[in-house]
C-alpha cells in the first residue's frame, strides 16, 4: 500500500516539474526576454473572451518584440480590481473601460488621452470610426481611448409568435414594429390567453431591465437626464414623465406587459411566452445556442418623437504614465484591436466602423446587422461620476411608477431630488463640476 | 522552572499561533484598520488624498435615509428569520433524535442545503420564486393561486426568509441534535417515574439542560442574520424598491460601486455594533444562574 502511494506521490511530483519545465519552454512565461511586455485586462469572460485570445495570439505572433499578456475577470470583480490597480499605481498598460464608466476613471485620473498619438509613428485615423461613438470618448477636448465596438439595445421578437398572430409581410416572413402604433398593435395582438382562464399567459412586450429600457426609452421622447454641465437633474422633465407613463400603460391601461420582472422577463422570451423584448446585444450568444427558439432582432422601435436607443462602447485606454518602447506597444496593439474588429463582431459585438458594417461577413450576421442600423442615433449613457447612484435612484423611480405605486411624474421627482443631492455633495467633496477633469 | 514546565507554558500559544496569525492578519487588523477609516473622507473616485473628518461619516449614516430603510430590512430579516429557524431546527432535531432507524440519512438529508453554494441556491430558488413561470406558481395556480414571490415589496422579504430556512436550517439542526444526545437518558427516566409527560419532559429536562446550545445557536443564527448578503444580492438584488436591499448589500454597494470608503467602514461600524449589542442582551438573558 505505502509504496504503491510512494509511486503515485513520484509520478506526480514528475509530471509537475516537467509541466513546468515544459511550460516555460514552450514561452509560456514570457517568449523573447527582450519583447515589451504589455499587460492587457478586461472583462471578456464569454465567448467573446475566446476571441478575443486568438486574436491576441496573433498579435504576438505578428510583433515578436511585443508580448501581450491577456488577463479576464467578470467586468464586476474587473472593475473593482482595475480600480485598485490604478490608484496604486500597477495598472495594466491597456485595459478595456465602457463609456459609461469613463468619467469616472477619467476623474479618478489614471487614463492617458490618446490624441497626441494619432499623428505619431503608428498614425490611426479616427474619420475611420463613427463619428458618434468615437465623440462619446471625448472629454473636455481630448480622447480617452479607442472604441472598439458598440452595444445598443434593440428589438428581440419572436418570429413564430409574430407569424401565428398574422404579423408578417407579403412574403409571409415576420415583420417588426417600427413606429408606436405599431408596436401597440403588435403587442395587443400578441398578448393571448390560451388557456381561457382570463389571465393572459402569452405577453406581447415584457421589460426586462427596467432601467436599460428606459434608458432607451426617455431620449426617443426628447427628454434628458441633465443639464448641459451635469449640475442639476433634469430627470423630472415633462418628456421623460410622458415615457414613463407610456410605459405605464403598457402594463395597466393596455395590458399588453406584465409587471415588471426584471431578469425573468427575459426567460419568459426565452420560453416564447413574452413576444418581444428591448436588450443588448451581447444577449445574442445565449439565445443562439437555444435552437427551439425562432427569434429575430430589429431596431427598437420609434415610439417617442426620435428614434434613439440605448448603447455603450468598449473602449480601448492606455494608463497614464506610459512612455517609450511600453506607450508604443500598448498602442500598436490598441490600433490591431481596432483593425481587426470586424472578427470581434462575430463574437457578438457591432464593429464601430461603417466600412466594416458595409463588408458581406458582417450583413450575414443577422441580429447585429439590425442593431447597427441605429448607429446613427445611438444615446450613451449620462456622462457623470456617480452614475451608480444615478442608475440606482433611477430604476427605483421607473420600478415603483410601473408598479402602480406612485405616479410616473411623482417617482421621477423623488429620484431627482435624490440624484440633486448626490451632485450637491460631489460638488462639496470635489469643488467642481462633474464633468470636468483631473 | 524546570525546561519542561516552560514548554508546557507556551504549548498552547503555540497550537494556537497558525490561527492567531491569519485571525491578526485577516480579521483583527482590518476591523481595527475599518475603524480608522470610517473617521475619513476617503472617495476613490477622488484624485484628493483622504481627509480626516470625525464623526461626519457617522452623523451622515444617521440621517440617510437609505441607510435606515437597509437597517429596517434587515430588521425585518432577522425578526422572521432568527425565531423561525431556531423552531424549525429544534423540531427538526427533537424528530431526528427520536428516530430508531436512518437517522444519520435525514440528518444528512436536511445538512445537504447547507452545503450547496448560496450563488447555486440562490439562483435555483429565484426560478422556483418566478411569479409567471417559477414553479411554486405552476402549482398553485392549479388551486387559482398566483403569488408574486419576489416582485410584490411586502411578499419579497417572506419570500427570502423561506429559501433562507430551506438554505440553511440544516447547521442548527445538527448542533442541537448532538446537544440532544448529551442529555442523559437517566433523567428522562427518573422524569417519567416522577409522572413527568413528554411536555413537561421537554420543559424541565431537555431545555435547562440544551440552553448552553440554544444559546449558541441562537446568537450565531443573530449574527448571522444581521450579516445577510448572498440571498437577496443574488435572488433580488435588493428589489423590488429595495425593500430587500439590507445593510450589507448598502455597505456593499457604496463601498464598490460608489467608492466612498470611508462611509461604507462607518455604516459597517454601526452594524458591527447592533450586532455586538443583541449578541450581548442575549447571552445576559441566557446566561447561567
Amino acid at each position: 500500500m505505502s509504496s504503491i502511494r510512494r509511486i503515485l506521490t513520484a509520478v506526480v511530483l514528475a509530471g509537475l516539474v516537467g509541466g513546468v519545465l515544459w511550460w516555460n519552454w514552450a514561452g509560456g512565461a514570457g517568449g523573447d526576454p527582450s519583447a515589451v511586455r504589455v499587460r492587457f485586462w478586461n472583462g471578456f469572460t464569454g465567448p467573446d473572451g475566446r476571441t478575443m485570445l486568438r486574436l491576441i495570439q496573433r498579435f504576438n505572433q505578428e510583433n515578436a518584440d511585443a508580448h501581450v499578456l491577456m488577463q479576464r475577470m467578470d467586468w464586476a470583480t474587473y472593475y473593482n480590481k482595475l480600480f485598485v490597480a490604478g490608484l496604486g499605481g500597477r495598472a495594466p498598460e491597456v485595459f478595456v473601460i465602457h463609456v459609461a464608466n469613463l468619467p469616472r476613471f477619467h476623474r479618478a485620473g489614471f487614463i492617458r488621452p490618446v490624441d497626441d498619438l494619432l499623428a505619431g509613428r503608428h498614425p490611426f485615423d479616427p474619420n475611420v470610426l463613427d463619428a458618434s461613438c468615437w465623440r462619446a470618448v471625448e472629454f473636455g477636448g481630448r480622447h480617452l481611448g479607442v472604441p472598439l465596438d458598440v452595444h445598443p439595445q434593440g428589438l428581440y421578437y419572436n418570429r413564430r409568435l409574430f407569424r401565428e398572430a398574422g404579423l408578417v409581410d407579403e412574403s409571409g416572413r415576420a415583420r417588426p414594429p417600427t413606429t408606436r402604433g405599431e408596436f401597440l398593435d403588435a403587442a395587443r395582438r400578441l398578448t393571448r390567453d390560451l388557456d381561457g382562464d382570463g389571465r393572459p399567459d402569452q405577453w406581447g412586450f415584457a421589460f426586462t431591465h427596467v432601467s436599460n429600457n428606459f434608458h432607451t426609452l426617455m431620449p426617443q421622447f426628447g427628454g434628458d437626464f441633465f443639464d448641459a454641465g451635469a449640475g442639476r437633474c433634469t430627470l423630472d422633465d415633462p418628456r421623460n414623465v410622458e415615457a414613463l407613463r407610456f410605459g405605464v400603460e403598457l402594463i395597466h391601461t393596455h395590458r399588453v406587459a406584465p409587471n415588471p420582472e426584471d431578469v425573468e422577463a427575459w426567460i419568459g422570451f426565452r420560453q416564447g411566452k413574452v413576444a418581444m423584448v428591448f436588450d443588448g446585444v451581447y444577449m445574442l450568444q445565449a439565445l443562439l445556442r437555444q435552437k427551439d427558439l425562432d427569434f429575430a432582432g430589429a431596431p427598437v422601435p420609434r415610439i417617442g418623437r426620435r428614434p434613439g436607443t440605448l448603447a455603450d462602447s468598449h473602449t480601448l485606454c492606455l494608463y497614464r504614465g506610459l512612455d517609450g518602447r511600453r506607450l508604443e506597444a500598448a498602442w500598436r496593439l490598441v490600433r490591431f484591436l481596432s483593425d481587426h474588429s470586424l472578427e470581434w463582431a462575430g463574437g457578438g459585438q457591432v464593429p464601430v466602423r461603417p466600412r466594416l458594417r458595409g463588408t458581406p461577413e458582417f450583413a450575414a450576421m443577422p441580429v447585429q446587422s439590425q442593431f447597427a442600423r441605429q448607429v446613427p442615433y445611438l444615446n450613451y449613457p449620462p456622462r457623470v461620476p456617480f452614475l451608480f447612484e444615478f442608475r440606482s435612484e433611477f430604476g427605483l423611480a421607473v420600478e415603483r411608477a410601473l408598479r402602480g405605486r406612485a405616479p410616473a411624474a411623482e417617482s421621477l421627482a423623488a429620484a431627482t431630488k435624490n440624484v440633486q443631492r448626490v451632485i450637491e455633495r460631489d460638488r462639496e467633496i470635489f469643488g467642481r463640476p462633474a464633468e470636468a477633469g483631473p | 522552572m524546570s525546561p519542561r514546565s516552560r514548554i508546557g507554558r507556551w504549548s498552547g500559544w503555540l497550537f494556537v499561533a497558525p490561527y492567531l496569525v491569519l485571525f491578526g492578519a485577516f480579521i483583527l487588523l482590518p476591523v481595527f484598520f475599518g475603524l480608522g477609516l470610517s473617521l475619513f473622507r476617503w472617495e476613490m473616485l477622488s484624485p484628493l488624498a483622504p481627509k480626516l473628518v470625525g464623526a461626519a461619516n457617522y452623523r451622515e449614516a444617521l440621517s440617510d435615509e437609505y441607510f435606515w430603510k437597509a437597517m429596517r430590512a434587515t430588521g425585518l430579516f432577522v425578526v422572521m428569520a432568527v425565531p423561525l429557524t431556531v423552531l424549525l431546527a429544534m423540531s427538526i432535531a427533537l424528530g431526528l433524535a427520536s428516530l430508531d432507524r436512518r437517522r444519520a440519512l435525514y440528518r444528512a438529508a436536511y445538512f445537504l442545503p447547507v452545503m450547496i453554494n448560496i450563488s447555486v441556491a440562490g439562483i435555483l430558488w429565484r426560478w422556483f420564486f418566478n411569479s409567471e413561470f417559477g414553479l411554486f406558481n405552476a402549482y398553485l395556480a392549479k388551486v387559482g393561486l398566483k403569488v408574486p414571490w419576489l416582485t410584490d415589496p411586502a411578499v419579497a422579504m417572506p419570500s427570502v426568509v423561506l429559501m433562507s430556512l430551506w438554505w440553511h436550517v440544516g447547521g442548527p439542526v445538527v448542533i442541537l441534535l448532538a446537544g440532544l444526545k448529551q442529555v442523559p437518558e437517566t433523567y428522562y427516566e427518573a422524569a417519567a417515574i416522577d409522572g413527568a409527560g413528554p411536555w413537561r419532559q421537554f420543559v424541565h429536562v431537555t431545555l435547562p439542560l440544551l440552553k448552553p446550545v440554544l444559546l449558541f445557536v441562537v446568537v450565531m443564527n443573530v449574527i448571522g442574520s444581521f450579516q445577510v448578503f448572498g440571498q437577496t444580492f443574488i435572488m433580488t438584488r435588493g428589489g423590488p424598491e429595495l425593500s430587500t436591499r439590507v445593510l450589507v448589500q448598502y455597505i456593499y454597494e457604496s463601498a464598490f460601486n460608489f467608492y466612498r470608503m470611508g462611509y461604507s467602514a462607518a455604516m459597517s461600524w454601526l452594524l458591527f455594533v447592533v450586532i455586538a449589542a443583541f449578541a450581548a442582551v442575549q447571552f445576559f438573558l441566557l446566561r447561567e444562574r
